[in-house]
C-alpha cells in the first residue's frame, strides 16, 4: 500500500518577511492597513494636528464606527441592514422619553428593547419569510424613522436630566470619553464573538456557502437572527449615546450614519455579497474615514466637498480589490493579445 | 455472511413528470467499493442525494445496518453517511481546519476549542495522507487540494459509507492515482464506499462491484469480475432505439473554411485546434466538465482566452477574433447553455428579444418603432414556427422549446456565418427538438457553418457532420460517417481507450 506517498502543500515561506507576506495574503484587512498607511502618512504631513488632538479624532472614529461594527455582523453572513441608521433615531428619542419620566437605567433598557424587537422583526422577514435583506430592511428604515417622528412629537427630545449628558461628554479614564470606551469595548465584544464563540465563527460560512453551511449542519436561520439582533443593538447603543452626549434626540439623527457605516465597513475589506471580511478590517475602516474628516474639517473644507473624498476613497478602495484587478488584467491583455495578433498578421 | 451497512430499496424520485430514478434498489457491504455508473443525466446524482437525505424521494427507503433513516440531511450524517459533492461546497474565506471541522467544532460551553478543532483535523488529512497548513484559507488552495479537504471533512466525521460523486473530475492523473490508493486504503479497514465515475479505467482499477444506471432505470448490478470495459459502455448507452440514419445529413463537399482555431487554451481548456466549413455541422461531444463549453466560449471570444488565435471568415473577408463584439461583427450567433439566464430577457416580450440583436437592421437612427420591431419579429418567430407566433408576449411565457426558438430566431436576422450552439434541445419536449433539428441542418444547408455541444448522443449524431470528442480539454478523438455511433464517442468520452495506458 502506497501509505507513504504523501501530498505535500501549503505555505512554503520561511523567515519573518515570508511568513508577513503569507499572513498578509491570507488576511482580507490588507487593502484597508494600506489605505489607512496612504491617509495616516498624508494626515502627518498635512495636518499633524489630527494627532496632537486624538481625542477628537478618536471620538469621531468611535462616532462613525460603532453602527458600522454591527452591521458587519450582518454583512459577514452577506445581507444588508439598512434600518440601522433608523434604529438610531427611534432609540435615542425612546431613551430620552422613556427616561424622562422615569430614570436613566430605564430608558436606555427601554431603548435596548426597541433594538431587540427592530432586529427580531428584521430577520423573522429575512430568514423565515425569505425576503432579499435590502428591501425587508429599506420597509423598516422608512417605518422607523416615521415611528421617531410620532414618539417625538416632530421635535427633538431634551433630556431632563443635563447633569449626566454633561458628564457623558467628559473624559472618564485618562483622554478617553465613555463613547470611546464604549467603542472599543464593542469592537472587543463583536471581535472575540466572530473570532472565537462557536455561531460567531460559523457566520463566515453563512455568507460564504450558504448551502454548504446549512447541509454541514449549520443552523442558518439562527445565525441570520443573531447577527441581525447584533447589528440592532449596537445601533440601539448608539442612538443611546447620541442622545445623552447631547442632551437632547433628534428624530432626524443619524442620516448619514447609514452610509458611513456601509463605506467603513467596505473600505474594511468586506464584501457586500458576505463570506469575507472581518470586524478588524470594518475598525480599521472607520479608522481610515476618521482620522480623513478630522484632518478636512481642521484644513476648513467644507462638509460636501468631504463626502466628494469619501466617495472617491470607497471607489480606489474598491476597485483595488485583487480579484477585480484580475478581471481589468485579463480583459486587457486579451485585447493586447488581439492587437498584437492582427498587427502580426 | 455479513451484511450490507447501506442498503437502498426501490427508490423512486420524479422531477416533473420525468422519473430521475426509477425503482432503484442498491445494496453496499462493509470494505467494498461499489461504483455506480451511467450517462449525463441517468440519476446518479439524484440517487446519491437521496441517500444523503438532501433530496426526498417520492417512494422507497434507505437501511443502515439494516434500520430504515429517516429522510434528512442529519439523519443522514448521524446514522454514518458521509457525501463528497460533485460541486465543491468549502467555504472559501475559512481556513483547511475550519472547513474540515464545519458545522462540528468542538466546543466548550460556545467557545470553540481551536486547538481540539486544529487536532482532529490534522488527524483526519494525516489518515488521508495529505499535507495541507491547517491555517491556509481554502480560497488560496488548488482545486486538487480543495478536493482533499472536502475528502478530509467527509472522513473526519468517522461515516460507514462514504459517497464520491465524481471526486477525479478535477484531478491530474498523479492526483487520481493518488485518490485511488486512499480510497482502497480507507475501504480496507473496513468503510464502505459509493464511487460515481464517468471514468470506465478508474472503476475496473478500485472497484468490487459496479451498478449501472441508464435512463433513471437499474440496468445491471454485477461484481466487476463479470464485466469488461466493452461490456460497461455497450449497458451505459444500450438504448432499445436505433438510430435513425436516414435523419443523418449526406456527406458533402467542404465548402469554405469559416471558423480557424488554433492551439486554444483557457481554464478547462489545454490547447485545441478546430476548424468548422460553409455548411457544415462539426459536433463536439464528451462528459459533462470535459471543457467544451469553455472551449466554446474561448473561441468566440466570450471569456478570455489565455493563448491561441482564431479567425472567421464570412463574405469573403477574414477576422480575427479577440473577444466577443468582434465575434458578433464577424457573424458569429451564440445560444447559450442556459437559455433562461444568458439567452433570453425572460420580462421582455418576444419581439423585444428579437429586437436586441438586431437594433442596426432596424432601427439604424436609434429610434424604435413599435410596429416596424413586431413586423421584423414576427416573420423570424413565424420561421422557427414559434407556436402561437404572439410577439407582444413575454418571452418567460412560454415553454423551453419555444424559448429556444426565440433565441435562434433573434440571430437568424443577422444572417450568421458561423452558428454556435451549446445543448440545444435540453429540457425541450420531443416535437420542439425535432423542430429545433431541422432548423440547425436548414442554416447549414444555406451555408452557415455551424458548431454544436451536445450530451444527448441520438442529437450529436444524428446533427454532425464530424464529431470531436473532447476529454480533459483535449479532443480525445474525431469521429466521421460510420465511425459515429453512440458507443464509440462514449468509449472516448469516458477514456475507455486508454486502459493501462
Amino acid at each position: 500500500m502506497t501509505n507513504q506517498t504523501v501530498i505535500k502543500v501549503g505555505s512554503t515561506a520561511t523567515g519573518f518577511w515570508g511568513k508577513s507576506r503569507t499572513l498578509l495574503a491570507r488576511r482580507t484587512e490588507g487593502r484597508a492597513v494600506v489605505l489607512f498607511a496612504i491617509i495616516a502618512t498624508f494626515v502627518t504631513v498635512s495636518q499633524p494636528l489630527v494627532f496632537t488632538a486624538y481625542q477628537v479624532t478618536l471620538g469621531r472614529i468611535a462616532l462613525i464606527g460603532l453602527v458600522a461594527l454591527g452591521l458587519t455582523a450582518v454583512i459577514l453572513m452577506g445581507e444588508l441592514d439598512l434600518s440601522v441608521a433608523s434604529t438610531l433615531a427611534v432609540s435615542g428619542v425612546i431613551a430620552v422619553t422613556v427616561a424622562n419620566q422615569t430614570n436613566m437605567a430605564i430608558g436606555v433598557l427601554a431603548a435596548l428593547a426597541a433594538g431587540v424587537v427592530v432586529s427580531l422583526i428584521n430577520a423573522f422577514f429575512v430568514a423565515i419569510v425569505g425576503i432579499n435583506s435590502f428591501i425587508a430592511t429599506l420597509g423598516m428604515l422608512f417605518a422607523l424613522r416615521g415611528m421617531a417622528f410620532v414618539i417625538a412629537d416632530e421635535a427633538p427630545v431634551k433630556l431632563q436630566n443635563t447633569d449626566l449628558g454633561i458628564a457623558f461628554g467628559q473624559p472618564l479614564l485618562g483622554p478617553l470619553t465613555p463613547r470611546i470606551m464604549i467603542f472599543f469595548l464593542i469592537f472587543i465584544a463583536i471581535q472575540i464573538f466572530v473570532s472565537r464563540v462557536k455561531a460567531g465563527r460559523e457566520f463566515l460560512a453563512v455568507g460564504g456557502n450558504r448551502q454548504a453551511a446549512y447541509d454541514a449542519g449549520i443552523p442558518v436561520k439562527r445565525r441570520i437572527f443573531t447577527g441581525f439582533i447584533i447589528s440592532g443593538v449596537v445601533a440601539s447603543i448608539a442612538g443611546i449615546i447620541n442622545a445623552v452626549e447631547r442632551t437632547s434626540a433628534d428624530p432626524t439623527s443619524g442620516s448619514t450614519v447609514l452610509l458611513a457605516s456601509f463605506a467603513a465597513a467596505i473600505i474594511g475589506g468586506n464584501y457586500l455579497k458576505g463570506g469575507k471580511g472581518s470586524i478588524i478590517g470594518t475598525l480599521i475602516g472607520a479608522a481610515s474615514l476618521g482620522m480623513l474628516q478630522v484632518a478636512l474639517t481642521i484644513s476648513g473644507v467644507q462638509i460636501p466637498i468631504q463626502e466628494i473624498f469619501i466617495g472617491g476613497i470607497l471607489l480606489i478602495a474598491v476597485i483595488t480589490d485583487p480579484s477585480s484587478l484580475r478581471a481589468v488584467w485579463g480583459s486587457l491583455s486579451t485585447t493586447f493579445q488581439g492587437i498584437k495578433n492582427s498587427l502580426a498578421k | 455472511m455479513t451484511s450490507p451497512v447501506i442498503e437502498a430499496r426501490n427508490i423512486v424520485k420524479s422531477f416533473g413528470g420525468v422519473r430521475a430514478v426509477d425503482d432503484v434498489s442498491v445494496s453496499v457491504m462493509p470494505g467494498e467499493i461499489h461504483a455506480v455508473i451511467g450517462e449525463n443525466g441517468a440519476g446518479k446524482s439524484t440517487l446519491m442525494r437521496i441517500l444523503a437525505g438532501v433530496e426526498t424521494p417520492d417512494s422507497g427507503s434507505v437501511r443502515i445496518d439494516g434500520k430504515e433513516i429517516e429522510n434528512s440531511a442529519k439523519a443522514s450524517i448521524d446514522a454514518g453517511i458521509s457525501l463528497v459533492h460533485q460541486e465543491l461546497s468549502l467555504i472559501p474565506e475559512m481556513t483547511v481546519a475550519e472547513n474540515i471541522m464545519l458545522g462540528a467544532f468542538p466546543t466548550n460551553g460556545g467557545w470553540t476549542k481551536t486547538k481540539e478543532m486544529k487536532k482532529i483535523a490534522a488527524d483526519t488529512l494525516k489518515e488521508i495522507g495529505v499535507e495541507v497548513d491547517l491555517d491556509e484559507r481554502i480560497s488560496r488552495l488548488s482545486v486538487a487540494l480543495r478536493q482533499f479537504v472536502e475528502i478530509a471533512r467527509a472522513v473526519a466525521r468517522k461515516p460507514k459509507v462514504l459517497i464520491l460523486d465524481e471526486p477525479t473530475a478535477t484531478l491530474t492523473p498523479a492526483e487520481t492515482d493518488y485518490l485511488l490508493s486512499m480510497l482502497q486504503r480507507l475501504a480496507s479497514q473496513g468503510l464502505a464506499i459509493i464511487y460515481i465515475s464517468h471514468r470506465i479505467p478508474e472503476v475496473f482499477k478500485i472497484c468490487n462491484k459496479v451498478t449501472i444506471l441508464r435512463d433513471g432505470k437499474l440496468v445491471t448490478n454485477d461484481s466487476i469480475g463479470d464485466l469488461t470495459p466493452d461490456k460497461v459502455i455497450d449497458q451505459m448507452v444500450g438504448r432499445e432505439l436505433h438510430l435513425d440514419l436516414t435523419q443523418r445529413r449526406p456527406a458533402r463537399e467542404l465548402g469554405e473554411l469559416v471558423l480557424s482555431a488554433k492551439g486554444i487554451k483557457a481554464p478547462k481548456v489545454n490547447g485545441i485546434d478546430l476548424e468548422v466549413s460553409k455548411g457544415q455541422i462539426v459536433g463536439l461531444g464528451g462528459l459533462v466538465g470535459a471543457g467544451r463549453t469553455e472551449l466554446l466560449r474561448a473561441i468566440i471570444g466570450a471569456d478570455p482566452r489565455s493563448a491561441g488565435r482564431v479567425t472567421i471568415t464570412s463574405n469573403g473577408k477574414k477576422r480575427v477574433i479577440t473577444g466577443y463584439l468582434s465575434a458578433i461583427k464577424a457573424g458569429v450567433a451564440y445560444v447559450p447553455e442556459e437559455r433562461r439566464t444568458d439567452g433570453l430577457a425572460l420580462t421582455m416580450t418576444v419581439a423585444e428579444n428579437i429586437f436586441l440583436p438586431n437594433r442596426k437592421e432596424i432601427s439604424p437612427t436609434g429610434v424604435m418603432p413599435k410596429g416596424k420591431i413586431s413586423a421584423f419579429a414576427k416573420v423570424l418567430s413565424e420561421k422557427v414556427n414559434l407556436r402561437p407566433p404572439e410577439v407582444t408576449r413575454e418571452a418567460g411565457q412560454y415553454s423551453g422549446g419555444n424559448q429556444q426558438k426565440i433565441v435562434i430566431a433573434k440571430w437568424l436576422g443577422r444572417k450568421p456565418s458561423f452558428i454556435v450552439l451549446d445543448e440545444p434541445t435540453r429540457g425541450v419536449d420531443v416535437g420542439a427538438k425535432a423542430e429545433i433539428h431541422k432548423l440547425v441542418k436548414e442554416l447549414a444547408d444555406n451555408g452557415a457553418a455551424v458548431l454544436v455541444i451536445s450530451s444527448d448522443l441520438p442529437e450529436l449524431l444524428e446533427l454532425s457532420d464530424l464529431i470531436h470528442v473532447v476529454r480533459d480539454g483535449k479532443i480525445a478523438g474525431t469521429l466521421t460517417g460510420a465511425e459515429a455511433t453512440e458507443k464509440s464517442v462514449m468509449s472516448l468520452a469516458a477514456g475507455e481507450k486508454l486502459v493501462g495506458a
